[in-house]
């Protein structure tokens, strides 16, 4: 119907007097909304479509935090989590544009019309039905929050990124029903989704200010790496509350369609006014710099790491390590225990194993708005930091890098390798050594590792690949390397960060063929022999009556 | 024209309504009242039109409207015509994924009926008049064009209003689907004011009482069926040849052709004229002019 309409007029307050108004009946519109926003949360919750955006924020989260080997920081985890919702969210713009539009894409807006109850009760309906979408973002953050425990993480979630995620779900519900009450056509509710998840895919592109345009996406990069939550990074509160005025923004939009009357229109104005107020606001404070004097503190920890850590000895081995993970010492402790039980003979230095922090200080989202000579200040302060260089009878294990607690054998190896390597007297300065895999005890050292930890032999066997080296007349040349399992942040004098020789390895599993009571008397009678840097693989397999190995390696590379 | 009777349940005065350069009503003059009134007239004639306006959905351009007495210029008294009214408008694609039982209690909350038990015993009253109890609980998409039809209707029942339009209630409907219409609107409760368009002169004869002609956006018959049918009285021949002097001529199922005219055939015979009858020769009538 076309020309002058009275679709949606909202009528104005029964007459209390008068002769044809007398008698008439005021609107119940809070029931009318409540009742209609019952089945439209209803309806939400049972959407194909919320369940899908559920699944996608669910595999993320799975992905996140469960693929990943390294162990979540609970200050990083959350806002995972947060960025999970995005799926969701996305999922929820389009479920509200479908239900806002409903009336107009099924031909249905006539009827409505002709209702008692205007359009922009239907409209706020449809707001108050994202109640639906509640539930089910709490769900995820449920079963996320579950994840992320059960891999034994460090610290807490906070309750204020957590609820922001939430925030943001109902942002996007709000922003699918201002859509649809002006574009029924689903396909601008999976343009709206496309807008809400573009940004997010293209942020890198946009300079760290910039990032306020686009809350839902605020994820910063070092929060992994920290030891504990940094205040002011990110400004979570500031994060939640532009959220949120981008939320009432977007209902007010959707109400401003479809009221009519000029009071109505009055009202919304002025809190559309103030939400856009919120908004920057929100987003000023998101532009604030980080405290110095946490930088300053965070600054500290890293440059000088005992100041902090709590130490414990045991067993005669020191384990530092930053507040809040001292859970993760039984966990640290027993490959270097199982290491320690298969020595003949200890060494005489004292082993160390301390946690580092690996922070970048030039990243403009850490320290955005600091003056320059203070970054460079921090820069210089945490250039010589413990872990930037290896230390011989130290292990150092980076925060956010390293894989703590758990099963997690592949990092229970890593450490089990370096102590290890501090056993057979490797030192970082490797000059004057023979080349690596020419020495026995890097063979013994990853034979005690196994031994310690028994990792499965399937995984230390693809290990050994082929690796281009260097083009000689035109044809590449390949050597046979091992890659150790282990997701790196374990620093130590040896194994540095390169890959051995698969020589190396081949000697070490040829070791765990033979009885390991065996192999420990042979290294016993001579160990100080088998230690030093001269003693040759081909002596040692002399020494245990085997060839030195040469195989299995995978197929050589055609070129 | 105009139908006077004391009990109005619309009353229409000078109503005109443009749609660019073409007039969809002009000048129309109308009282209904209750009771089944049909509303005649081709595609294009401004039923609908007409309808949506009594309905409170479009304004006219000028002229005076009231229904059930009430003024639907006036925000308060729209609402009230609204609370009293149901609407079937001509299409509907409904929402397809909803249950009629879910469809329906949605309406119902949209015509004020917040109480929920109050709400669960009107729709199964409007379920039981429209006979779709046994669908109370399949999707909307599985249901018949005739189904569809009839939770149109039902919807239109529910809060059981004294006004009831619906706007060509039987198009698309089987001869047997548009007979239990019929048995359906005889016998609602309540006995509303009904206007029904339609382009079906023999369901205005089956049970309409009273029959508005709408041609080229004016009233050109306002009575009883009889009275339309009785417009063509002694201008109706059956005869064995076409006679080209007539205005309308048609064979029917009887071998014989129809005439519709000024002039009696040769051979012929005067028949009993129908309400299509009445109806084509005013159509013809006012395309002459």
């Amino acid at each position: 119907m076309t020309g002058p309409a009275l679709h949606g007029t909202d009528a104005a307050a029964p007459a209390d007097g008068g002769s044809r108004g007398a008698g008439l009946a005021r609107t119940p519109r809070l029931r009318i909304v409540l009742g209609l926003a019952r089945i439209e949360a209803l309806l939400m919750v049972r959407s194909m479509l919320v369940l899908a955006g559920l699944l996608a924020g669910v595999l993320a989260a799975w992905g996140w935090f469960w693929l990943n080997p390294v162990q979540p920081l609970w200050w990083w985890a959350d806002w995972r989590i947060g960025a999970a919702q995005l799926f969701l969210a996305m999922t929820v713009l389009v479920a509200a544009q479908l239900a806002a539009g409903r009336p107009r894409r099924d031909a249905m807006a006539d009827l409505y019309a002709s209702f008692p109850a205007t359009a922009a009760t239907r409209t706020l309906a449809c707001l108050a039905g994202l109640a639906g979408a509640v539930p089910v973002s709490v769900l995820l953050a449920g079963v996320g929050v579950v994840m992320v425990q059960l891999r034994g993480t460090i610290g807490a979630p906070s309750i204020m990124v957590l609820a922001a995620g939430l925030v943001l779900v109902i942002a996007a519900g709000a922003a699918g029903t201002a859509i649809g009450s002006r574009f029924p056509h689903p396909l601008a509710g999976l343009l709206g989704a496309l807008a809400l998840f573009l940004p997010t895919a293209t942020a890198h592109l946009l300079p760290v200010w910039s990032i306020w345009l686009i809350p839902w996406h605020y994820f910063p990069d070092q929060l992994g790496w920290l030891a504990g939550p940094l205040t002011g990074y990110p400004p979570a509160g500031g994060h939640a509350a532009e959220l949120a005025g981008v939320a009432i923004l977007a209902a007010i939009v959707a109400l401003a369609v479809t009221v009519r009357s000029a009071r109505a229109r009055g009202l919304l104005a002025t809190a559309g006014v103030l939400a856009v107020a919120a908004v920057f606001f929100a987003g000023a404070v998101q532009l604030e710099p980080v405290p110095a004097a946490e930088l300053n503190h965070l600054a500290a920890e890293i440059a000088d790491p005992g100041s902090v850590q709590h130490c414990t000895t045991a067993s005669g081995v020191r384990y530092c390590l930053y507040p809040g993970f001292g859970r993760d010492l039984s966990s640290t402790e027993a490959p270097v225990n199982e290491v320690l039980a298969l020595l003949p003979v200890r060494p005489s230095q004292p082993l160390t194993v301390r946690q580092v922090l690996s922070v970048d200080f030039t990243d403009t989202g850490l320290t955005r708005g600091q003056p320059q000579q203070q970054v460079s200040q921090w820069t210089a302060q945490t250039r010589n930091a413990p872990g930037n260089t290896a230390a011989a009878s130290t292990i150092y294990l980076t925060v956010g890098e390293w894989a703590a607690a758990g099963s997690l054998t592949d990092a229970d190896f890593n450490v089990a390798l370096a102590t290890a390597g501090w056993a057979a007297g490797f030192t970082p300065a490797g000059q004057n050594m023979p080349r690596p895999g020419d020495q026995a005890r890097e063979a013994i050292a990853i034979w005690l590792a196994i031994l310690a930890t028994r990792p499965p032999a399937s995984e230390l066997q693809q290990g050994v690949q082929w690796r281009g080296l260097s083009l000689r007349r035109g044809r590449p040349t390949f050597v046979a390397i091992w890659n150790y399992p282990g997701t790196g942040g374990v620093s130590a004098a040896w194994p540095s960060r390169q890959p051995l020789p698969a020589a190396v390895y081949l000697m070490a599993k040829a070791m765990t063929r033979l009885p390991e009571q065996k192999v420990s008397q042979v290294l016993k009678d001579r160990w100080a022999t088998w230690l030093n840097p001269r003693t040759t693989d081909a002596q040692l397999a002399a020494a245990l009556g085997i060839q030195v190995p040469s195989g299995p390696l995978p197929p050589y590379p055609q070129p | 024209m105009t139908l006077n009777v004391s009990t109005a349940a619309v009353r229409v005065d000078g109503l005109s309504r443009r749609y660019g350069a073409i007039r969809a009503l002009d000048a129309v003059d109308l009282t209904l009242e209750r009771g089944i009134t049909g509303l005649l007239g081709p595609n294009g004639a401004g039923k609908t039109t007409l309808l949506s306006i009594l309905a409170t959905i479009s304004e006219p351009d000028t002229g005076r409207v009231s229904v059930l007495g009430l003024d639907p210029r006036d925000g308060t008294e729209r609402l009230e015509i609204r609370r009293r009214l149901g609407y079937l408008p001509q299409e509907l694609r409904y929402h397809r994924h909803f249950t009629v039982t879910a469809f329906l209690d949605y309406v119902a909350i949209l015509k004020e009926i917040t109480d929920r038990r109050r709400r669960a015993e009107e729709v199964a009253r409007v379920l039981a008049v429209t006979g779709l109890e046994d669908r109370a609980r399949s999707r909307i998409r599985t249901l018949s064009g005739g189904m569809r039809r009839r939770l149109g209707i039902a919807q239109a029942l529910l809060g059981g209003p004294e006004l009831l339009i619906l706007d060509e209630p039987t198009a698309g409907l089987d001869p047997e689907q548009r007979l239990r219409f019929r048995e359906l609107l005889s016998g609602l409760p309540g006995d509303p004011a009904i206007v029904l368009s339609t382009h079906q002169a023999d369901d205005i004869a089956a049970i309409c009482p009273q029959v508005v002609v709408l041609l080229q956006g004016r009233v050109q018959f306002a009575g009883t069926p009889a009275g339309l049918a009785g417009t063509a009285a002694g201008r109706v021949w059956a005869a064995d040849e076409r006679d080209s002097r007539a205005h309308l001529s048609w064979r029917g199922g009887d071998g014989r052709w129809r005439h519709i005219g000024e002039h009696c055939p040769a051979g012929a015979e005067l028949v009993t004229p129908t309400v299509e009858d009445g109806y084509l020769l005013l159509s013809h009538a006012a395309g002459a002019r």
